[in-house]
């Protein structure tokens, strides 16, 4: 539906602006603490940069760098990190998602170890986020077959 | 110095919110799409980055009037390309441009 | 300066009112987009002058910038979707 690249004046536009658009994501992402944004905000205007990639390229393009198989596998790994953190505390004998336990580890004190847990699991959200959002707007744009299963089918 | 500076970012805003006034009547009047996308593309583009650098020598030198410089240059170089992209799409729809009563013969 | 920033911030919010017009009554589909582009271009001055007058500048410039880049993404999205006849 949308996989048409005809036209040279978006794509070069696209190909320029999309690295400082990823750049920005990432400075939403970290300084979520201080200013507005966070793991959730940051994972979103990743997806979006993607986004503008597929429709100005269309899909052959952005498979080879990004498709819906490494989107599934970035959503996992980003839980994985949410909950790896979590039950890393919990073997330092602390609760579950308790921060401060991990001073040891970091040789910080336990009020530094909080600020750093908290941003270590927005990282994980951040990576969950901008995967899932891709493949929803993969799955409606396409209906869920991607162009090569078509045409493997002919 | 401040004085001359802040005369100098309330004659850019000004001048931002007179192109934003004859974008909008230039929206609302004119006959067709296409030269409704002359009035906006081209008129909004020029108002935002004035007024954007107004605000950023009210400012002054800090890492907030760079931020607002910053997000001036995106809009420079991003809303031309959005009105080139919808007025393409326009064009491949089959819409046809508006042409005078005696032209058309 | 800061009541003359809220003038200029009052003055732009009729002109959106303005707009508002063209997104109800265009004739088709193309002219709500650009009128819609349109707002979000002012939205976005409208925004920093908040900011001004809450004192807290450098939160409302994120915010604006993030919806500078949807404003410019949504626009061509839908206009690459219509693109077909008919």
């Amino acid at each position: 539906m949308i996989i048409r690249g005809e036209d040279i004046i978006i794509r070069t536009i696209a190909r320029v602006l999309v690295p400082f658009i990823q750049l920005y994501a990432l400075y939403v992402i970290m300084h979520g603490h201080y200013s507005p944004g966070g793991g959730f905000q940051g994972g979103v205007i990743l997806a979006a940069s993607m986004v503008l990639l597929y429709i100005t390229h269309g899909y052959s393009e952005v498979n080879r760098k990004f498709s819906v198989n490494i989107a599934a596998l970035f959503s996992s790994i980003g839980v994985l990190i949410y909950s790896g953190i979590g039950f890393l505390c919990l073997i330092l004998l602390g609760n579950y998602l308790d921060y401060s336990k991990l001073y040891k580890l970091l040789n910080v004190d336990p009020a530094h170890a909080r600020s750093l847990g908290i941003l270590g699991v927005e990282i994980g959200v951040a990576f969950a986020v901008m995967a899932v959002m891709f493949s929803i707007f993969f799955d409606i744009s396409t209906g869920g077959i991607s162009p090569e299963d078509e045409e493997e089918k002919d | 110095m401040t004085t001359i500076m802040t005369i100098l970012s309330i004659l850019f805003i000004l001048g931002g919110l007179f192109f934003f006034t004859t974008a909008t009547v230039g929206l609302l009047r004119f006959p067709d799409f296409f030269t409704r996308l002359h009035a906006t593309g081209k008129g909004d583009t020029l108002a935002v980055f004035l007024s954007l650098v107004g605000l950023a020598l009210y400012e002054g030198f800090s890492l907030t009037g760079l931020k607002i410089v910053i997000i001036a240059i995106f809009m420079f170089i991003a809303q031309p390309t959005a009105t080139h992209a919808i007025s393409k799409a326009g064009l491949r729809f089959g819409l046809k441009p508006w042409m005078r009563e005696e032209d058309k013969k | 300066m800061n009541s003359f920033l809220i003038a200029i911030g009052l003055a732009l919010c009729l002109l959106v009112f303005c707009v508002l017009y063209r997104v109800v009554f265009g004739p088709g589909v193309f002219n709500r987009i650009a009128a819609i582009s349109a707002i979000g271009t002012k939205t976005l001055v409208i925004l920093i002058i908040f900011g001004y007058f809450y004192n807290r500048v450098e939160m409302f410039i994120d915010i604006s910038m993030v919806y500078a880049l949807l404003n410019f993404i949504g626009c061509v999205a839908a206009a690459k979707y219509l693109e077909d006849e008919g």
